[in-house]
């Protein structure tokens, strides 16, 4: 249910961390997700797609690296892996 | 193409809210408690009796979360202690900002607990840090014993889970050991306090609970002070 919550958190993050790259467009964000981090992930994807859909954000990838538990991780990981970026075409800038 | 590294956690604003809010709650020795279960759990019941049980001179207050009404901060603030009900208007959790919105001047005058109640729901609460000392996951005995196998990530999280409505025990096919061993089975060190609203059994064990861990905070804060002294 709070995955909306999420996916918008990841859009402004993604916002922010653009201002560092004038001139450059997200392609593509990677996230890491604990199996304990309370988050659905079918859901989360559905509803950052929803978000992305019909924006200037468009089209914009969104990869999940679950991870379990194990091998001294804690399984509640929320955070970002990496943004891919590309040069921004002349149209859109 | 270019690959950067995002070295941040999503929920980053959250957590430095909470940070700052724990900072503030440090200084002034205030015990925080983020009470989390599912909806008709007996969250509200079992703060209700916490409230009226309380030693007279503690300073204490409640902000209870709920996605729409002030029926609980009614109820609560029966016990003459200060309650602030956040509407979440839909949201499925609290966050850190409404918890220091919510604060107002309450902290001004110093605190000795604080008690937050989250909106009913085992998931999504887990996820937002509220700058509290710990989380306590409340689990009745009307619900099923697998709950902790269910939804891990509180179990996980919690350091005290509250069995509730015990009394219930003889008319309903829960099995207490059962739930015990799956919570252990999630957190090996949780602990595990049983109690009844209605007959107020493990009252006074949640309450002696309450006053330690109050005192260990208090300890704690105290011997983070002194190292900074000698430094």
């Amino acid at each position: 249910m709070h995955e909306m919550g999420i996916a918008s958190s990841v859009l402004e993050a993604i916002d922010q961390e653009l201002r560092r790259y004038p001139g450059h467009r997200a392609t593509k964000v990677a996230l890491r997700i604990g199996e304990f981090a309370g988050v659905d992930r079918e859901s989360l994807e559905f509803c950052f797609e929803a978000l992305v859909k019909n924006t200037e954000l468009e089209p914009l990838d969104l990869e999940i690296e679950w991870c379990l538990a194990k091998d001294g991780r804690r399984g509640d990981e929320l955070e970002f892996a990496y943004l891919e970026l590309d040069e921004a075409k002349e149209a859109a800038a | 193409m270019n690959r950067v590294a995002m070295e941040r956690k999503v929920l980053s604003e959250n957590d430095q809210i909470a940070e700052r809010l724990r900072g503030t709650l440090k200084d002034l020795r205030t015990l925080s408690l983020n009470f989390i279960g599912s909806p008709g759990a007996g969250k509200t019941a079992l703060l209700e009796r916490t409230l009226e049980r309380l030693p007279a001179d503690t300073r204490a207050a409640v902000l209870t979360g709920d996605i729409q009404t002030e029926n609980d901060a009614i109820r609560l603030r029966r016990y003459g202690y200060p309650v602030r009900q956040i509407t979440t208007s839909g949201a499925c959790h609290l966050d850190a900002r409404m918890v220091e919105t919510h604060l107002g001047d309450w902290l001004e005058s110093g605190l000795d607990l604080l008690l937050i109640e989250n909106v009913g729901n085992l998931v999504c609460p887990t996820s937002y840090d509220l700058g509290e000392d710990a989380k306590v996951v409340v689990l009745s005995v009307a619900e099923g014993e697998d709950k902790p196998l269910k939804y891990p990530g509180i179990f996980r999280k919690a350091e005290l889970m509250l069995m509730t409505k015990v009394d219930l025990l003889p008319y309903v096919p829960f099995q207490a050991e059962l739930a015990r061993e799956n919570a252990r089975k999630i957190r090996p060190e949780i602990e595990i306090i049983e109690t009844s609203c209605t007959s107020g059994a493990g009252f006074d064990q949640w309450l002696a609970w309450l006053a330690a861990r109050a005192e260990r905070k208090r300890a704690s804060v105290k011997a983070s002070a002194d190292a900074m002294l000698v430094t």
